[in-house]
């Protein structure tokens, strides 16, 4: 029984891993910007949920809260710190490091207004009750497996059939493209970092609901998606979504096994394995060398 | 207050050593590492190690982590000869949590979370170089050595092989360059000097533990690296100072409270990554980082 | 007279795309080939067979009797082939003094004690025949089209290398740059230098070349002297059709 209440909860992280990774993978897949400050829009947009739910304020309205800092945090790293590197086309090096200076400063600047411990929010649907003999479970747990299905699914949907979304995946493909259907690139990168922003919000909300949030959440989200998405294949959502399930249910399964120091070590060996020996991931093209 | 300058300058020669050692593979080999605490980390508990076991020797145990950090280099250059740019950088970032995990696991050689503890007075050929005075001596001798090494290294033919490779690896290898070697080379210079930081960190504290060889380290010492000024030999320097001297400016400051001055060093170094890589790529002295 | 580099058979795929076919090939010392076709006719991903950038799915390169195919870039260069690139690759932030010097340092262990002088004479040398020796001190990055296309040669020339293979040498120099290109081009030949150029322009191909390889969708459809090939109506129908588009 203890396997399948580590299995729960392994799938339970693992969701939320999966819509986080795939928001990261959806605007590296589009504008080959490798956002690593992904991790502290998750960061910001939990505490902003938080912050106003423990305020009083009613839950949707705390959610629509964390998704207006979400968004408007990738939008403003969209402007104000990518396109200025980009446009004196600087390498993915000065890119990789100006978005890992904002992850820092957003860390630090979550420690001084919050400080360094563990926050989180309860209520009915955190507590856990018998659901079979041995295998406790929080209604939450549902409410993720369905918020998880549905979002994956409109974005899906969005991307698959939308003129924007097929903009979004031709950006990747073949940007001469986009002249002849008028869409503007800019813009459109811009939408992809805008989307894939918001799909940290679930993913926020639900782990602010579950396990808590504390600041240096945000590099440890950045890890778990950038290694999502590498091993997933970078630039496929399908694949970043299935191994940030992975190597949720890998981090839980492994402390049956270890100790549990290592459960956030094991997707890291997953990951270097992949790049050793996989480095197009599960479902992505060849890398090119 | 003496105390604590030359505590400073010597941690400034240490950290001076740490930095001017990623440079070389971020600034002239175009490896971008975000695992440089690891290999100084193995550096640090080999020296005590050596120190605990065998002699307190700074010589002896300065070799022995610089080698055994070159052995284990090849962890790092495996991934960089396999995958390049975000790839090697996101293994990079996983050999650095592994390796975090693995340091407060293994309690027999790293002493767990605890740490080695009780590493006795440094040593050198017999000398009593413990006094805080001659080993910041030790230690600027040391830093010299590595500076002098890697300009020498940097102005003959293999200097000019790792830039060629930074530059153009297809147009290096259509002129004959071995790119494996190149870098299997490179690479373990680097964590050599790196190793060799760790274990004259480790006779300064005397203590050491994974708390020094994090993910937080290794971002730290890539901020000095790029705040000084990617590809010159002295902007890590000035960046490594710096930033040394940052918390200790920032504790004379009384509107900041001990407790938070970690997070707003963390704010300032963090903001200054970012606005530089905006404003100026190239760094307080230098080039820019890692164009091709 | 036996050849010094013999293509025999070679082909390559991408995907479901054919780049080469079946390609027989022979460059002969002290001879200039052009090859000339439309674009995407193969010639680029053919040197880049050669020099071991691309393995072959079929087919042999032999080097003076040896085989090279399948080889590492790195060692079929250390046999003494050079090449260029369309796009250059200069090593950007270097000196262009430096740029020749990495250019012919093989061995690089971390120090390479031996042979030192004669490198440096070798490059003061290819710097002074292309007229760079001035600009040594400058970076790369900064040197005007055509002196960055007479570092490209320059590198070439201080390697020693006995074939070189040249991706649209002299595309875009003004007629007198050409001139000093076609002329080093033709004392490297006179001293035994195998040389295998692309170039579309065609004024340059009947300048420079001995010999046409006429190839398209990666196939050779016909070798020759300049002369025949450009009388040939059908080879022109195929080239400046496809130009025209």
């Amino acid at each position: 029984m203890l396997l399948l209440q580590l299995l729960a909860s392994g799938i339970q992280t693992g969701l939320i891993y999966a819509l986080t990774a795939a928001g990261f993978a959806l605007i590296f897949g589009a504008t080959r910007i490798f956002h690593v400050a992904h991790g502290a829009t998750f960061a910001l947009a939990g505490y902003a949920f938080l912050e106003t739910a423990v305020a009083g304020v009613p839950w949707p309205l705390a959610c629509l809260v964390s998704l207006v800092v979400a968004v408007g945090f990738g939008l403003f790293m969209d402007a104000f710190v990518y396109r200025p590197i980009l446009r004196h086309e600087g390498s993915f090096f000065t890119v990789f490091v100006a978005a890992f200076g904002m992850v820092v400063v957003v860390q630090s600047v979550l420690e001084l207004a919050f400080g360094r411990s563990f926050v989180s929010y309860s209520s009915t649907l955190t507590r856990a009750t018998a659901v079979l003999p041995g295998l406790y479970l929080a209604p939450i747990f549902w409410v993720i497996i369905a918020v998880t299905a549905a979002i994956l699914l409109l974005t899906g949907v969005f991307l698959g059939r939308s003129r924007a979304g097929i903009g979004l995946r031709a950006l990747s493909e073949n940007p001469e493209l986009l002249r002849a259907f008028g869409l503007s690139a800019r813009r459109l990168s811009a939408l992809a970092i805008a989307l894939g922003s918001a799909l940290a919000v679930p993913g926020a909300v639900l782990m602010a609901a579950t396990s808590g949030l504390q600041p240096s959440i945000g590099p440890h989200v950045m890890l778990i998606s950038l290694a999502a998405s590498i091993v997933g294949g970078i630039g496929s959502l399908r694949g970043a979504v299935a191994a940030g399930v992975l190597l949720g249910v890998t981090e839980s399964l492994v402390v049956s096994i270890l100790d549990t120091q290592w459960s956030e070590s094991a997707g890291f060996v997953l990951l270097f394995g992949f790049i050793l020996f996989r480095p197009r991931g599960l479902l992505g093209q060849p890398v090119p060398r | 207050m003496t105390a604590y300058l030359l505590n400073l300058a010597t941690l400034s020669a240490i950290f001076g050593i740490l930095a001017v050692s990623l440079n070389m593979l971020v600034g002239y080999a175009g490896i971008f590492s975000m695992a440089h605490a690891v290999f100084f980390g193995l550096g640090a508990y080999a020296g005590a190690q050596i120190a605990l076991q065998v002699i307190p020797d700074v010589l002896l145990a300065a070799i022995v982590a610089a080698l055994f950090a070159a052995a284990c280099s090849l962890c790092l250059a495996l991934p960089a000869l396999r995958v390049r740019g975000e790839y090697f950088v996101a293994a990079s970032l996983g050999l650095q949590m592994l390796a975090s995990t693995a340091f407060s696991q293994a309690q027999a050689l790293t002493g767990g979370i605890g740490g080695l503890v009780g590493i006795p007075p440094p040593m050198l050929l017999g000398l009593d170089v413990s006094s805080a005075p001659a080993f910041l001596v030790v230690c600027l001798a040391f830093l010299a050595l590595c500076l002098i090494g890697i300009r020498l290294l940097m102005r003959g033919s293999f200097g000019r092989s790792l830039m060629a490779l930074r530059d153009s690896e297809s147009a290096a290898r259509a002129f004959g360059k071995d790119v494996a070697q190149l870098k299997t080379q490179a690479v373990a210079v680097g964590c050599a000097m790196a190793g060799l930081a760790g274990a004259l960190f480790a006779f300064q504290e005397a203590f050491v533990n994974v708390e020094s060889f994090t993910l937080e380290q290794s971002i730290l010492v890539l901020a000095m690296v790029i705040i000084g000024g990617v590809g010159t030999l002295a902007g890590p320097l000035i960046g490594a100072v710096l930033l040394l001297l940052l918390p200790a400016g920032l504790s004379f400051l009384p509107f900041i409270p001990p407790t938070d001055i970690g997070s707003v060093q963390q704010l300032i170094y963090g903001l200054a990554m970012t606005l530089l890589m905006i404003f100026r790529p190239a760094g307080l002295a230098g080039r820019s980082v890692g164009q091709r | 007279m036996t050849a010094l580099l013999t293509l025999n058979g070679l082909s390559k795929r991408f995907g479901g795309l054919t780049a080469v076919q079946g390609l027989d090939m022979e460059l002969h010392e002290g001879v200039i080939t052009a090859l000339v076709g439309p674009n995407g006719a193969g010639k680029t991903t053919l040197f880049n067979l050669v020099t071991g950038n691309l393995t072959p799915d079929a087919g042999e390169v032999t080097l003076a009797g040896r085989t090279i195919t399948g080889m590492a870039p790195h060692r079929v260069a250390r046999l003494g082939i050079a090449r260029s690139f369309q796009d250059l690759r200069l090593f950007t932030h270097m000196s262009v003094r430096d740029n020749v010097l990495a250019s012919i340092e093989r061995r690089a262990w971390l120090w390479q004690a031996r042979g030192g002088s004669a490198r440096r004479d070798a490059t003061e040398a290819a710097l002074e025949r292309t007229g760079l020796l001035s600009l040594g001190r400058a970076r790369a990055v900064d040197l005007s089209y055509a002196e960055a296309k007479f570092l490209s040669l320059a590198r070439i020339m201080a390697t020693g290398a006995r074939i070189w293979l040249l991706d649209e040498p002299a595309s875009g120099l003004d007629p007198a740059s050409r001139r000093r290109f076609t002329a080093l081009l033709r004392a490297a030949v006179a001293k035994g230098v195998t040389i295998c150029l692309i170039e579309h322009n065609l004024d340059i191909v009947t300048e420079i070349a001995d010999r046409i390889a006429f190839l398209d969708q990666g196939r050779k459809l016909a070798e020759g002297d300049p002369a025949s090939i450009m009388r040939n109506p059908e080879l022109r129908a195929i080239y400046f059709g496809e130009r025209r588009e």
